[in-house]
């Protein structure tokens, strides 16, 4: 059930994301750049689009753990991963803006036919790997020593 | 006094990104709430843990690897990444827009590093841009403070961009 559900939304969101030129990344940088709010708008929209639909779906039945979960605060454990999750995020936006579009875009851009789209996916699957073999242990080490 | 000039373009065409935004935030939320696409939680859309989920779901059942899956994506792979390419390929190729073409990205070295770093550092947050929305919807504090640390991180490029300009 949760291939065929996974595989539903994703043929949506690619559509849509594909006439829409929806980015996370690249509405930051034409808001900032240009004062151009057309993508900016996206990004606003899965905010407003996650209450709603997390208030109307947890009010008729949907299980929604903890929502909202703004009276538990920062929560993050172990708290050592604090910085390292911040450096993750701040990195992923800086190189994303260099890249021309976040994760999301890229993959639209790989079914568009865009050669950098696709190569970007390519490094993006090495790069899992590497992150599994080399980065998660270390990982495992800090969340022990935390 | 004069006041300000409020419009709004209420054109569809206008409001693509923002209906498409839309969408992502109330199926993320369905996929949670009725489909069971959780722990963790805001996990329906995601384009950094979804692919890694599908490419180690992969690399474990070729190779016999024991790399991290999430436990609801352990026996049946999460797809919604190749929902998105075909997706989009469907998308372009009924608009007459499919092409193989270069960029945006002039060096295909180049475009191989991004793809490398990127989803090495997105992994060390453990979320996409738009599934820490999806999160600070949900009202966790923390994916607050890291979607305005990803504003940060464009504002920071987007100057050093203009820096590059300059000296050139």
């Amino acid at each position: 059930m949760i291939g065929v559900v996974t595989l539903i939304i994703g043929l949506i969101l690619g559509y849509m994301g594909q006439r829409s030129r929806f980015c996370t990344i690249s509405g930051i940088r034409d808001f900032y750049l240009l004062r151009d709010a057309y993508r900016f708008k996206g990004l606003i929209g899965i905010i407003i689009g996650g209450i709603i639909g997390f208030s109307i779906f947890n009010l008729v039945g949907g299980e929604f753990p903890g929502f909202p979960l703004l009276s538990e605060g920062i929560n993050v454990e172990p708290p050592l991963l604090i910085p390292i999750m911040i450096f993750g995020a701040f990195g992923m936006a800086f190189f994303s803006t260099m890249a021309e579009g976040c994760p999301f875009r890229q993959h639209i851009m790989f079914g568009e036919g865009r050669l950098s789209g696709i190569i970007y996916i390519a490094g993006l699957i090495i790069g899992i790997i590497f992150f599994d073999i080399v980065i998660v242990p270390y990982l495992q080490l800090l969340t022990i020593v935390g | 006094m004069k006041l300000p000039k409020i419009s709004y373009n209420f054109k569809l065409s206008a409001n693509l990104a923002l209906i498409t935004g839309l969408m992502m935030g109330i199926l993320a939320a369905a996929a949670q709430g009725y489909f069971e696409v959780q722990p963790p939680v805001g996990q329906g859309v995601c384009a950094i843990t979804h692919p890694s989920n599908l490419v180690n779901w992969l690399v474990n059942n070729v190779f016999g690897t024991e790399f991290t899956i999430h436990g609801i994506f352990v026996a049946v792979p999460v797809l919604t990444p190749i929902g998105w390419i075909i997706g989009s390929f469907i998308a372009a190729l009924k608009n007459k827009e499919f092409k193989i073409r270069r960029g945006p990205v002039r060096e295909n070295l180049l475009a191989f590093i991004f793809g490398f770093l990127i989803v090495n550092l997105a992994l060390l947050w453990g979320s996409c841009p738009i599934r820490t929305a999806v999160l600070a919807s949900y009202g966790w504090v923390f994916a607050i403070i890291i979607l305005a640390t990803i504003a940060i991180g464009v504002i920071v490029a987007c100057e050093y961009i203009k820096w590059k300009v300059r000296r050139m």
